[in-house]
């Protein structure tokens, strides 16, 4: 048997090693990608404000998956025939990225399917979003060290007594993972006040969460102190006490070069001008094209508008207040017993953060975060669900991690010194709230938890250290747990 | 919904103990091995044994 995986970010690096290490050697793990080099996108904030370099979060793929013996293309998926077509049973059709053979079309021939491709960074949905126009991202290593290079020469300017806007967060109504802004903010700031130029900037936080603390999951209430609080009173605390100023409900419509024009859930037309900004574009499928047996294309029943593969998930249209916990996927499985989607690629039931419209009929609504934990998670499972199918020769997936039944750990860097930085270190359990079980916010108040410290800078420091051990596949890396 | 301007923000504000307490090194020590076994249990509860179950 070939259990073929596309991508390799957390959930199919995940997925493909547990499988190299479950399963026997006379099946094959094959991993089409079109990166050479692996990379721990958690710590791409760190990059992005020059406190590491590119080679401290990535590393080449290749020699680890020779080594682990699991096959490595280097190559972008563009379609895929999960009936088979002609005389080629089920199979994806890729061009290489390899220089060698760059854009070679190449046709992998597969028994299980794993979709992992992660997001499409899709800067073209805002004018003038993205590295290629006027805004910094720390989306991939590259843009990081780039952003990087942009901070340092701020910062020269700065001590020159000039007075700067930096502008982070997210750049269209639809952004997801607010929680990189925000990392990328506070460590920001922080690097401001280590080279003593703080007083020359104003720092603006802007984004498309309806308030500071939703993180696209409808914020997060934990108990402290005797009081149910919610994230939000946290969150403005921290502003404030950072002096950081702050828009949210926003949607970026347009970037100039020195201006930013956005509107707002009141409706309101705004604009905002800037020196420096990082702002996150929002995520799409990676663009993948789905065939019968016929060579008809049937990408609209396994992909939504946005191109994330739809899973066993209800994509039911409901009303917020309809929304269940059940809705949420389980197994990963397509209509196609062999295909799993993953990670960002799975198509969310819809969002975890009430979806808002302002008067002119602009949705401003976070998209539900599915990276880390949870990506990695899935890959697990996925993973195990697939050893069972080959083993019991079954199309029964048995292994399920629901978010509604998942909780997250996750450290959000506030600035990054082993003495005086800090990181906000929260649980939440689960994701996706579940008001039946827990009627009062929705999530547990036992395992949902947080605090600010400089405990919690070590322990995302740790996390850096120990995920990048266990991607390169080391020594008992296994114990490592997603 | 314009700026909102920080500085005049009604925000609850850190004490000086709470501030002292966040970079103390034997608070931050111990509150590092709370924050592990609490995150351990969340990994616990969210992929062990009892989630990969088979049908």
């Amino acid at each position: 048997m070939r259990v073929l995986i596309l991508g390799a970010g957390i959930s199919g690096h995940t997925a493909a090693l547990l499988l190299r290490r479950k399963l026997k050697k006379e099946h094959e793990v094959v991993v089409l990608t079109p990166n050479a080099k692996w990379n721990w996108i958690p710590s791409n904030i760190w990059v992005g404000i020059g406190d590491m370099s590119a080679k401290d979060v990535t590393f080449d793929l290749k020699p680890i998956y020779e080594r682990a013996g699991i096959k490595f293309i280097q190559a972008k998926a563009t379609e895929v025939f999960p009936e088979g077509f002609e005389e080629k049973k089920n199979f994806v059709r890729a061009e290489s990225t390899e220089e060698a053979t760059f854009s070679k079309v190449i046709d992998v021939e597969y028994d299980f399917l794993i979709n992992a491709t992660g997001p499409r960074l899709n800067f073209q949905a805002t004018p003038g979003l993205g590295p290629e126009a006027h805004t910094h991202s720390v989306c991939t290593v590259g843009h990081a060290e780039e952003t990087s290079e942009a901070f340092k020469q701020l910062i020269e300017e700065m001590k020159l007594g000039n007075q700067k806007t930096i502008v982070i967060g997210t750049g269209h109504g639809l952004c997801t993972c607010q929680g990189a802004a925000f990392e990328y903010l506070f460590n920001l700031e922080f690097e401001l006040r280590q080279k003593g130029v703080r007083d020359k900037a104003r720092i603006i936080y802007l984004s498309n969460e309806s308030e500071l603390g939703d993180f696209g999951v409808g914020g997060i209430a934990l108990k402290t102190g005797g009081f149910v609080t919610p994230s939000k009173t946290f969150a403005e605390s921290l502003f404030v006490e950072r002096n950081v100023d702050w828009i949210t409900g926003a949607h970026v419509k347009l970037v100039e070069s020195d201006k930013i024009h956005y509107e707002t859930l009141d409706g309101e037309n705004h604009t905002l001008e800037y020196s420096f900004a990082m702002l996150l574009p929002p995520f799409g499928g990676v663009p993948l094209k789905i065939y019968d047996k016929h060579g008809a294309e049937i990408s609209s029943e396994l992909l939504n508008p946005a191109g994330f593969m739809k899973v066993d998930a209800d994509y039911t249209t409901k009303s917020f207040e309809e929304w269940l916990p059940d809705d949420w996927p389980k197994t990963y499985q397509t209509k196609y017993k062999n295909l799993f989607a993953i990670g960002i690629a799975f198509a969310p039931p819809h969002q975890i953060s009430k979806p808002k419209k302002n008067k002119h009929g602009t949705v401003i609504a976070p998209a539900p975060p599915r990276t880390g934990m949870p990506s990695a998670i899935m890959g697990r499972i996925v993973a195990n669900s697939i050893v069972h199918m080959i083993k019991s020769n079954s199309l029964d997936a048995p292994y399920t991690a629901s978010m509604a039944e998942l909780g997250a750990a996750c450290v959000a860097s506030a600035g990054a010194n082993a003495f005086k930085g800090s990181a906000v270190a929260m649980t939440m359990y689960p994701i996706v709230p579940n008001y039946k079980i827990y009627p009062e916010t929705g999530r547990s108040l036992v395992h949902t938890t947080g605090e600010i410290g400089t405990a919690g800078h070590w322990i995302k420091k740790l996390l850096h250290f120990a995920f990048i051990y266990k991607a390169k596949a080391l020594p008992f890396w296994w114990i490592i747990p997603e | 919904m314009s700026i909102t301007e920080a500085k005049n923000y009604p925000a609850s504000r850190p004490t000086k103990s709470t501030l002292y307490l966040r970079s103390c090194l034997p608070w931050q020590v111990f509150r590092f091995i709370i924050i592990n076994l609490k995150m351990t249990v969340m990994i616990l509860k969210s992929h062990g044994s009892k989630k990969e179950k088979k049908l």
